[in-house]
């Protein structure tokens, strides 16, 4: 009975096929992150780690992985090392060495320029063809490692030997771009240790489901990593720009904050600062969420408690999804083209806001939806047997359980529009100033309809967005338009990660009032 | 007992026939008396010609039977035979389901609960219902079980109440108090009231939805397989309660656990599959000696 099980079922020890194959992934990781970073120019050639150059490093990096990954899969495949191979490493993995081998194939005809442009490329589609079945032919120990292997010291080599150096160039004459070796090196050697990493990756698992399990898990997990490292890049980035220009004559005792509290006088003897933007901006989205969120959630509630799914609901999902979609300057030229001329003849506040409410509501309405639909029926059913009338039972209960949901839809939507550009240039335009605009301090009785106005709101008013774009581009202030850019930058991050906080707090409230936590 | 009543038009006694024709293809001649319970008093409910169509499935079909009043009558059958759908017609709750076409006639009290002007908030406070599963909603404890008299202005908790001093909290608390005792969970919760009810436990939970639909003090409680999505001990309270209930309440109850509708129930009605009420009666009569033979198939296991 015992003898039907290839492997054993319990195993305490990491054997050393496993060590060696996690060795491979950490210089793996180690060797892709500086890769990527050699890349972005972050680091350059001329730095050097553990007293060799960088690219130098790398290729010894890879070239270390190359031999790991060779001698877990050679021990696999001689029996040294306890793993479950299936019978051929897969379509997929043969696929993509084969695309590697035609493109490596390809590329070495017209490095060595034999075979003219297109004439290499058949010969490249072959060797793509030949790997392709070949590997298909090999066992899935050998057909994942072997070509990871190649694949690792062909770059590895190209780079040690000198065969590509960061002075290397080449300019084919066919095409436009031009590669050179400081940018060619990094990149591949990133592909290389992902690609190798990956086999080692299988090898620890064993090859079979638990290795394809493992590489999965490393791929995927690389991906999720790269999301929150393009996160931190461009918040470090932004933060260390424009850190400087935002802090300029700060002082804490006594407080003065230049940058954010001064309005921009065109003085040189005082520090400039965006406070009439951000004001600005605060009325802007502020407005925008009061005027299009109550909309969208009624509007939600209409269509997904009464209105019966036909051609009505039908049209509005397609009306709604349409709005989504819609590019913002289409939404900003609207409003310049419709509301402009009918508040007020100019640029205003109030339009901003409207615009910026039309711009909201589609995706509140639907957030709002998914998540009135996700609340139980069990919930209506309960107040409905009791008697409760339906309008009763969604303020009571389908709303409040909803609640979470929809602030997300309102945090996502307050997010996009925070930032937005696009229809604040065309109808809202405020140009650098000195004050903010004082909407709560305007409000004056009129003696004829509507009875109340309200100046400010009608003026135009700066926000951080718009007159971030305008300082860049038209340069308003010649002096320091740069060093202003990016401090206002700084302060619109801070100031959209600030409603982000605030969303997700009310968030939390309403989650916790709904569980127990 | 509110003083609101049920049916606001004029009340026209309707002459009440009991159908006593055979329906159905069943090969077995199903006698009228079969489906009559004799017994003392007027029927809290009664039933005849109730059909009920999905569509083009005909999931009840003529139905007649009468309910007494302070008493446990359970419904078994098995699944898909139309014991739920006889249920939620009793409180008129397939009104929510939009395919659901209802013809026939279901007294509460003496009046018809399908004729037009028919008070659904009334017919629901007095005929309440509780789930399969246990579905209290996302508050407090106490808002759970108060929630019915507060949504029915019978308690005044609310900002202005309270500002004008019209708030009747210790009216709210008794409530909540009196309907917790009764559900059997007070002692267990009455220190934690103001607890979020899903941190009870799925018994407990069933028990709050007791409570929740006793405070706004029904005269009938349905029930659809109230103890199915719980563990034996749990099964056991529920039970129990079931049977103190009936003291004061008229109870229904659709089980698919034959063990339990012979320990609980004074009379049981069996429908069989096509939407059939087959046979009713007394709980021990059905179970010791059946008229029907496909009853008795059922009974002992032999058809399900």
């Amino acid at each position: 009975m015992s003898d039907e099980y290839a492997s054993t079922l319990v195993t305490d020890e990491t054997t050393l096929g496993e060590r060696v194959a996690s060795t491979v992934i950490g210089i793996g990781l180690l060797v892709f992150m500086l890769s990527v970073l050699a890349v972005a120019r972050v680091v350059t050639e001329e730095a050097s780690v553990l007293g060799i150059g960088l690219y130098d490093f790398l290729a010894v990096g890879l070239l270390t992985m190359g031999l790991g990954v060779g001698v877990v899969g050679v021990g696999s495949a001689l029996g040294a090392f306890d793993t479950t191979p299936d019978q051929t490493p897969g379509t997929v993995t043969a696929g993509v060495f084969g695309a590697i081998a035609a493109a490596a194939v390809w590329l070495a005809t017209l490095q060595l320029g034999v075979l003219g442009p297109l004439g290499g490329f058949p010969v490249g589609l072959l060797a793509g063809a030949v790997t392709f079945v070949g590997l298909g032919l090999l066992s899935e120990d050998i057909g994942s490692t072997l070509p990871a292997v190649v694949v690792a010291v062909a770059v590895s080599g190209a780079v040690l030997t000198n065969l590509l150096t960061p002075a290397w160039l080449w300019d084919p004459e066919w095409l436009s771009a031009a590669f050179s070796g400081s940018m060619t090196i990094p990149t591949l050697t990133a592909a290389a240790a992902l690609l190798t990493a990956w086999a080692g990756a299988k090898a620890y698992g064993g090859y079979g489901s638990e290795g394809r399990q493992a590489g999965a898990y490393l791929l995927v997990a690389l991906n999720a990593l790269g999301m929150l490292a393009v996160l931190l890049a461009v918040i470090l980035f932004i933060v260390t720009k424009g850190i400087g220009p935002a802090f300029e004559g700060f002082s804490l005792y006594p407080f003065d904050w230049p940058f954010v509290l001064n309005g921009y006088s065109f003085r040189p003897d005082v520090v400039n600062g965006v406070f009439p933007a951000i004001v600005g901006t605060l009325y802007l989205v502020v407005g925008a969420t009061v005027t299009g969120v109550p909309v969208a959630v009624a509007a939600a509630v209409f269509l997904t408690e009464y209105a019966e799914q036909g051609p009505f609901v039908g049209a509005v999902e397609i009306a709604t999804n349409g709005l989504w979609s819609t590019p913002s300057v289409v939404y900003g030229l609207f409003g310049y083209a419709f509301l402009v001329p009918r508040l007020g003849g100019t640029t205003s506040l109030l339009s901003g806001i409207l615009v910026l409410g039309f711009m909201l509501m589609p995706l509140c309405l639907i957030t709002s939806r998914e998540a009135i639909k996700s609340v139980p029926d069990e919930y209506r059913d309960a107040s409905a047997a009791l008697g409760v009338s339906q309008w009763e039972t969604i303020k009571s209960v389908v709303v409040p359980a909803a609640m979470p949901g929809i602030v997300t839809g309102v945090i996502l939507g307050v997010g996009r529009i925070a930032g937005e550009t696009a229809p604040i240039l065309l109808v809202m335009s405020g140009g650098l100033r000195d004050d903010a605009p004082n909407v709560l301090g305007s409000f004056e009785f009129t003696s004829a309809p509507p009875f109340v106005a309200n100046d400010a709101l009608l003026q135009s008013a700066p926000a951080l967005p718009y007159q971030l774009y305008a300082t860049i581009t038209s340069g308003v202030s010649a002096d320091n338009a740069v060093e202003y850019g990016w401090g206002t930058a700084f302060v619109l991050l801070v100031v959209v990660l600030s409603f982000y906080a605030v969303g997700i707090a009310t968030r939390m409230y309403f989650r916790r009032r709904l569980n127990y936590e | 007992m509110s003083n609101t009543t049920l049916n606001e038009t004029e009340r026209t006694d309707e002459p009440q026939t009991p159908r006593t024709t055979t329906v159905g293809e069943s090969e077995e001649t199903i006698r009228p008396s079969w489906r009559q319970y004799d017994f003392e008093g007027d029927p809290k409910i009664s039933v005849s010609g109730l059909n009920v169509h999905y569509g083009d499935d005909h999931a009840l079909k003529d139905i007649g039977m009468e309910i007494p009043e302070e008493s446990v009558t359970a419904l078994i059958g098995p699944s898909g035979c139309g014991k739920s759908t006889f249920l939620r017609c009793l409180n008129r709750m397939n009104d929510r389901i939009r395919a659901a076409e209802i013809d026939g006639n279901v007294s509460y009290d003496g009046e018809n609960i399908y004729r037009d002007g028919v008070n659904l908030v009334e017919l629901r406070k007095r005929v309440g219902m509780v789930f399969q599963a246990p579905n209290p909603f996302p508050k407090s404890i106490r808002e759970n079980v108060s929630y019915g008299p507060r949504k029915h202005g019978d308690i005044r908790t609310g900002f202005f109440d309270r500002l004008t001093g019209r708030d009747d909290r210790q009216q709210r608390d008794r409530i909540v108090e009196e309907s917790l005792r009764k559900a059997a969970l007070w002692d267990e919760v009455k220190d934690r009231l103001d607890e979020n009810a899903l941190s009870l436990s799925g018994g407990q939970q069933q028990r709050l939805c007791i409570a929740r639909c006793l405070a706004v003090d029904p005269d009938v409680i349905l029930m659809d397989e109230p103890a199915s999505a719980l563990d034996p001990i749990a099964t056991a309270k529920i039970e129990d309660l079931i049977e103190q209930l009936a003291e004061e309440y008229t109870v229904v109850v659709v089980t698919h656990n034959m063990q339990q509708a012979a320990r609980i129930s004074d009379q049981t009605a069996v429908f069989l599959t096509g939407g059939e009420l087959v046979e009713y009666g007394d709980t021990d009569r059905i179970f010791e000696n059946p008229n029907s033979d496909r009853v008795e198939d059922y009974i002992t296991g032999k058809f399900g």
